[in-house]
């Protein structure tokens, strides 16, 4: 962001007189750092350096100049004369001269922003707890969005939703882009399907449920991050934003003396909840297991051995490393950021794991003062170990066969180390835990830069070149290696006699663009901002996934097999577009801005056809227009109304009707893939229209937002069921439209500030609900096992996330409606308090409703190890036990497979003690300037009425809205940390 | 100053051409486009994507005999991880057979596909570019061999949706259509292999491509006819036409003395592109996977049957979801061994059966053939029809056991009724539902 200030701000040529001076904060006395310093009624500024000083020529004296910083009241000061001129701003609530993105080379006040932009800066990002991944530090922090983490394995694995169902079938995750770089967030599968068979039974996802690569991001990186929610405010993002942006600047160096940070957090995660074991006896093994078992179960009883296999799968205490250290200086001309972490995380599952080395440096550079490069680059080394989870149709994976494993089960090695078989099951979990991996590598490098030339530059009017370029380029190499000592390797046990199946992905993304800004004041103070750009932007991605069977002696190379298979995917893309937009502003009473974008892409239909999203947007601060005098409470009175269109891409399959190849018995053979495409499918418009206010009271210490919004998404894209008679299990269509509405409210505020104490407090609402409003194909079952364990329905006039099953009491469709994946709504609830060098901070988050489909408990039922078998909660006569109610109703209702899915958690905890200043200043003559210590949790509390382990789940991953299907999933987990950290 | 503007017009120019270019249009780049073979096909092209019959004949076949099978009463289908093979498919309590369910649509499907690749070749066909690169007998081989697997797999979904029908005419998925009965069904079927087999008799000494080794012995135009006329036998005994079963049977590979495995059969391998054998579980599987013999087949054998060599003796009976079986299916050897369409035992059982209703003594002889291979003496019942349909339906349930006939044939037969139920409550269904997504 500060890159944008800079420009936006420059020195002007003729300046005559050099201002200088310190900004600190009211009460506090802490420094400002990065505060903007304009003189007003120019576009003359700079900002402050990290010990709040500034520096800045005026052309004449006196001369007001106005110093604005996020947190901080915006405050106007004259100065007569060059004599140091130090300046004290009172902290607010509101960020409301925090500046946020209007268009592609633009942004603007927050308080003249016409959209409801969150923003989230560092201090919310990491300032409470490291977060294990970057999307997962998102939760609570801001409305408008429904995260979820599809499974506990480490290395994430998060879906972001904003404002609802963006799309049926097609992409819902938001496009990232981080210094003007488009971040590739794809899930690429491990082949865990070669094994695990998940796909081979009622649904044909990838269930492999791989990391999302928006995970190597370090989030200690970034110095901002700014949501653009919906079409409305990201129209100038094109045919990728329909699903929203988040626009990632990272940190940036200062000029001045060189500052380092040092911080370490150390810490351990363990699993949430257990579900417990069935409470055991004679008279159930028997019922459930038959008189042999019965003899086994007595004798580990008599013997003591009776063991909790849940516990010893899911019990382990991981341990967490988290080291960082940055470093930022430099001179008037050119400013370095460097920073380095390193993450060590083992998972609540022994030989699961996630490491991360990131590396950083960012480089500012002005040529001079009317020329200005900036340089962002990063490299990123992650590896996970994400363990043997999620669905089969084998027996196999930990979570399936943990579920027949019962107690007096000896799945311990002997003391050779060989593992026994485990009779009542195709796996042994232990061994299963011990020799199975399940690796995701990344090397991954990218790299962004810029270039912004004034062309020429007056008094009122200015006019300015940018151009940007970046790269985002990674290798991601995969293995899921499944010995041949494996129980269910063992061709005895039918098994292939080992798996290894390696991949191999490049991917490369890069993206060009230029643009020219032109800047105009009239002496009546009303201002036009007129942009117009190019863009152009490339992905590619090859994909090699080689398995092999039949493993030669120990090896794991995939030449040393009996069999192999390869399968590549690759993938192209090519968009170009333009944009204009024009931002007029009057006195900062009314701010309006009109743009338009057209973009082409080798992804729709016809290539060359430019598909033209426009943008336009009002904002008008009441309190400007002179209603109020200057004594008045009312800091902020601001009504606003955006109204935006963006567009979403079919998937590239959805252009073909193809063939794959196959063989049988030796023979080569083109079978179609059965899925009909479209060579004429356009892409997804979403059309937004939001409205609402932002007020602030008391100096900006209470400020309230709130905002409405109607998301259309026309044109859907469907896979929808095609009459399998066809030779074609779906087609590919634009048929039907979707609807969004849903409000989102902030209050933030800051009740006490006193010199030792203060309190800063934020709550977030968002409530959204969706409706299939078309729908030109017949309405379908979508994202489940089918209607016998419950699944979604797309049904006009029904909600996108509905979820339906068999019943007693179909509907006319002949199904039940038992459920919404939607939530009710969301809330975060976020403090920070500090007295003295003590500081607490801590955010819950609510999610109320919105219902999973949990079939975790069905498989342990059927196994009869369910921990709550035999409780009788379920069944309305209460007779039977839940196990036996659940099963009675498999195949009858799929009711009881539906689950509430609500939550309260607290997200984050923080409590820190900075060793007071007097102490620090004595150690090594002073040369260090800070030296805190901590602790911090993630997920300490969390209270939910769900039959699992976590209502966070995903079976199929994070894209689509069908998320919230349970199949025995890796098991979410706390984790505690401790802090040191040493500025100097 | 200048130097940099020199520069920055540079960088400009640069940046204007490469966007100012128009999108480069990329085709599939994972695989072939079905409308690149529209201009027409090479003999290369006509291997390839025959090849792919064989290929998708296989897709969900292990669901298919898992459906006849389970139905039918021949074995359990034991999966710890899907609860639907011993709910739904032995109608357990209030579970009925769902129509959007694996068991149905996957199956059903795939059969489908099978059909679809095989018109899109015989449009491929029509291409004057691709008649100009064969011969007459060529084509016609073709065309015949394409129709015979059309009409087959068109059979194995109408012997799961039976009285509910199936569709036909599914050339254009434009344009598809209706279902119709099961009579006509079985009538258009039939006329399809008939068709076929006009065109096999005019195809000529040979494919002109080759078929895999599942019809070693069948893959010349004049036996593959052999195996045409065998499934035609089949077809003609489910429309209880049995004069037209025999003379059918005399054109197939019937042979009453000859060897009862001579047959075409699927094939299988562990090739990473290719399909295992899906009815393939080791023996003493766990209830993770596992077919496991209905009880009564081994208690209802005639002491000596050598045919109860298809079932083993489990180290220790496996229980699921109030089942429990002792002996697991294991015909098949390996996860590689091929799996029989259609054989000379069920051709032999198909002349007892429609002799039974017009020669009697030619019956009872088939029998006998059949009953010595087993180990078993002479048949000795009464010769009146019932008895000899049951002896019939009974070396069929021995003969072809958990080869995808017990359930369609004690369903021929109207006999449902005397299938074992094994759980209180349990149903024995006749048909499967149709899929739901055929929106009928």
């Amino acid at each position: 962001m500060s890159l944008f200030l800079l420009l936006l701000f420059p020195v002007v040529l003729l300046a005559q007189s050099t201002i200088n001076g310190k900004i600190t904060a009211e009460g506090t006395g802490e420094t400002v750092p990065f505060a903007n310093v304009i003189e007003k009624g120019t576009s003359n500024g700079t900002t402050t350096d990290i010990d709040g000083n500034y520096s800045i020529q005026v052309s004449k004296l006196p001369v007001t100049l106005v110093i604005s910083s996020l947190g901080y009241a915006t405050t106007e000061v004259q100065a007569t004369s060059t004599a140091p001129l130090n300046v004290i701003v009172a902290v607010s609530a509101q960020a409301l001269e925090e500046v946020v993105i209007s268009g592609l080379a633009s942004s603007i006040k927050r308080s003249n922003a016409a959209n409801a932009v969150s923003s989230i800066s560092s201090a919310q990002l990491t300032g409470t707890t490291p977060p294990p991944t970057l999307d997962g530090a998102l939760y609570g922090k801001f409305p408008g969005a429904v995260i979820n983490a599809n499974s506990g394995a480490p290395g994430g694995g998060l879906s972001v939703k904003l404002r609802g169902a963006t799309s049926i079938q097609g992409n819902t995750q938001p496009l990232y882009i981080i210094d003007g770089i488009y971040i590739d967030n794809s899930s690429i599968a491990v082949g865990l399907n070669a094994v695990s068979a998940a796909a081979a039974g009622g649904s044909a996802s990838n269930q492999d449920n791989p990391s999302n690569r928006i995970a190597d991001i370090n989030p200690e990186d970034i110095e901002t991050m700014e949501i653009l929610k919906g079409a409305s405010a990201a129209a100038m993002y094109g045919s990728r934003a329909a699903a929203g942006v988040i626009i990632i600047t990272t940190k940036k160096g200062k000029s001045g003396e060189t500052k380092f940070n040092f911080s370490q957090s150390t810490g351990w995660t363990e699993v949430i909840e257990l579900l417990g074991v069935r409470d055991y006896n004679e008279q159930r093994v028997l019922d459930s297991f038959g008189p042999e078992a019965v003899q086994e179960f007595i004798a580990a009883r008599n013997e003591g051995r009776l063991i909790d296999y849940e516990k010893e799968l899911f019990g382990n205490k991981g341990f967490l490393t988290n080291t960082n250290f940055s470093m930022s200086g430099g001179g008037d001309k050119t400013r370095f950021y460097t920073g380095v972490t390193h993450n060590n995380e083992e998972g609540i599952v022994e030989n699961t794991g996630y490491e991360k080395t990131s590396l950083r440096l960012n480089l500012d550079h002005n040529a001079t003062d009317f020329l200005k490069f900036a340089l962002s680059s990063n490299y990123i080394y992650s590896s996970s170990d994400r363990g043997f989870f999620n669905n089969d149709n084998t027996g196999t994976t930990m979570g399936v066969s943990l579920t027949s494993t019962t107690p007096w089960l000896q799945l311990f090695p002997n003391a050779s180390g060989v593992f026994p078989d485990n009779p009542a099951g195709s796996s042994n979990i232990l061994q299963t835990r011990e020799l199975v991996k399940n690796n995701e590598k990344v090397n991954r490098i990218i790299m962004g830069g810029s270039a912004n030339l004034f062309l020429f530059r007056t008094d009122n009017s200015s006019l300015e070149l940018i151009l940007r370029g970046g790269l985002d380029f990674y290798n991601q190499q995969s293995i899921a290696l499944f010995p041949k000592e494996l129980q269910f390797q063992k061709p005895s046990n039918g098994g292939l006699n080992g798996v290894s199946v390696q991949g191999t992905t490049q991917n490369k993304n890069y993206n060009l663009s230029s643009f020219l800004v032109h800047n105009f004041t009239t002496s009546s103070n009303l201002n036009f901002r007129t942009q117009v750009g190019l863009t152009n932007e490339f992905f590619d991605r090859n994909s090699f996934l080689v398995t092999a069977s039949g493993l030669i002696a120990s090896e794991s190379n995939v030449d040393q097999a009996a069999n192999t298979g390869v399968d590549q995917f690759r993938f192209k893309q090519e968009d170009s577009g333009f944009l204009v937009q024009e931002e007029v502003n009057y006195q900062d009473k009314f701010i309006a801005t009109l743009g338009l974008r057209g973009d082409k892409s080798s992804n729709n239909g016809d290539a060359n056809d430019l598909n033209y999203y426009p943008k336009g947007s009002l904002a008008v601060n009441i309190n400007n227009l002179g209603f109020w005098n200057s004594n008045t409470k009312w800091n902020q009175f601001k009504v606003r109304a955006a109204y935006g269109e963006a567009g979403n891409f079919p998937p590239p399959a959805a252009l073909f009707t193809s063939y794959n190849s196959f063989t049988s018995g030796g023979v080569l053979g083109l079978s179609l893939i059965g899925v009909r495409g479209d060579t004429n499918i356009k892409s997804e418009r979403s059309k937004e229209f939001e409205t609402g206010i932002d007020v602030s009271f008391f100096n900006n210490r209470l400020s309230f937002s709130g905002t409405y919004y109607i998301k259309k998404v026309e044109d859907l894209i469907l896979n929808a069921a095609l009459e399998p008679s066809t030779g074609f299990n779906s087609q590919f269509v634009n048929a039907g439209n979707l609807e969004n509405k849903g409000i989102e409210l902030s209050l933030d505020a800051i009740p006490v500030s006193t010199t030792n104490f203060q309190w800063t407090t934020g709550v977030n609402f968002f409530k959204n609900e969706s409706e299939i409003t078309k729908l030109d194909v017949p309405a379908f079952n979508v994202g489940g096992f089918g209607a016998t364990l419950g699944t979604f329905r797309i049904e006009e006039g029904q909600s996108a996330t509905q979820i339906v099953g068999i019943g007693p009491n179909p509907g006319p469709n002949g199904f039940q409606v038992y459920g919404d994946a939607e939530p009710d709504f969301i809330m975060g609830f976020s403090n920070n308090l500090k007295y003295k060098d003590l500081e607490l901070s801590f955010l819950w988050q609510w999610k109320q409703g919105g219902d999973n489909i949990n079939l975790t408990a069905l498989l342990t039922d059927l196994s009869g190890t369910s921990h709550d078998f035999d409780t009788i909660d379920l069944d309305p006569n209460g007779v039977l036990g839940n196990g036996p109610y659940r099963i009675s109703q498999l195949g009858a209702s799929a009711e009881v497979f539906v689950e509430d899915a609500s939550y309260l958690r607290l997200r984050e905890l923080g409590l820190y003690y900075n060793i007071p200043q007097r102490f620090v200043s004595t150690i090594l003559n002073g040369s260090i300037d800070n030296i805190k210590f901590g602790f911090s949790g993630t997920n300490l509390i969390n209270i939910f009425d769900y039959n699992s382990y976590d209502p966070e789940v995903s079976n199929f991953g994070g894209n689509g809205i069908f998320t919230g299907v349970e199949v025995t999933p890796f098991p979410s987990s706390k984790r505690y940390l401790f802090h040191v950290s040493v500025n100097f | 100053m200048k130097k940099y503007i020199n520069k920055i017009t540079l960088f400009l120019l640069f940046a204007a051409i490469t966007t100012a270019c128009t999108v480069e249009e990329f085709s599939d780049l994972n695989g072939p486009e079905v409308n690149g073979f529209e201009n027409g096909i090479a003999p290369g092209d006509l291997q390839d994507l025959v090849g792919g019959i064989f290929y998708s004949s296989r897709v969900s076949l292990g669901t298919y005999f898992d459906d006849v099978g389970v139905i039918g009463r021949e074995y359990y289908r034991f999966a710890s991880s899907d609860p639907r093979f011993t709910s739904d498919l032995l109608g357990r309590e209030n579970a009925v057979l769902d129509n959007n369910t694996f068991y149905i649509t996957n199956p059903w499907a795939g059969r489908y596909r099978t059909v679809k690749n095989a018109n899109l070749i015989l449009g491929f066909l029509e291409n004057p570019e691709t008649i100009s690169q064969f011969t007459t007998a060529q084509l016609n081989a073709t065309k015949g061999f394409l129709k015979t697997f059309i009409a087959y797999e068109l059979l194995l979904n109408l012997n799961l949706t039976d009285e509910n029908g199936i569709r036909i005419d599914v050339a254009d998925e434009t344009n598809i259509g209706p279902f119709v009965s099961k009579t006509a069904a079985l009538a258009g079927i039939r006329s399809k292999l008939e068709e076929a087999a006009v065109d096999l008799a005019a195809g000529g000494s040979s494919f002109p491509f080759s078929l895999t080794a599942g019809f070693s012995g069948f893959d010349t135009p004049s036996s593959f006819l052999k195996f045409n006329k065998a499934l035609t036998a089949r077809v003609a005994a489910y429309q209880g036409n049995f004069p037209d079963v025999i003379t059918n049977l005399n054109q197939s590979f019937l042979e009453l003395n000859g060897n009862l495995n001579t047959g075409v059969s699927y094939v299988f391998s562990l090739d990473q592109t290719d399909i295992a054998n899906p009815m393939f579980f080791a023996l003493n599987s766990s209830t993770a996977g596992a077919r496991i013999t209905q009880p009564n087949f081994v208690s209802d054998a005639e002491a000596g049957d050598t045919r109860l060599n298809k079932v083993v003796l489990r180290n220790e009976p496996l229980t699921l979801d109030g089942l429990t079986g002792a002996y697991d299916v294991f015909i098949y050897q390996s996860n590689i061994d091929p799996i029989p369409i259609i054989r000379n035992e069920e051709l032999i059982l198909l002349y007892a059966e429609a002799n039974i209703f017009s020669n009697p003594g030619a019956a009872v002889t088939a029998l006998n053939i059949i009953r010595n291979s087993a180990g078993l003496a002479p048949y000795a019942g009464g010769m009146d029809q019932a008895s000899l349909i049951q002896e019939m339906l009974k070396q069929r349930r021995y003969s072809l056991y958990a080869e995808g006939h017990r359930w369609i044939d004690i369903r021929r037969y109207n006999l449902l009724n005397t299938l074992p139920i094994d759980r209180v409550g349990d149903d024995v269904f006749s048909k499967f539902p149709i899929p739901l997504t055929e929106n009928q």
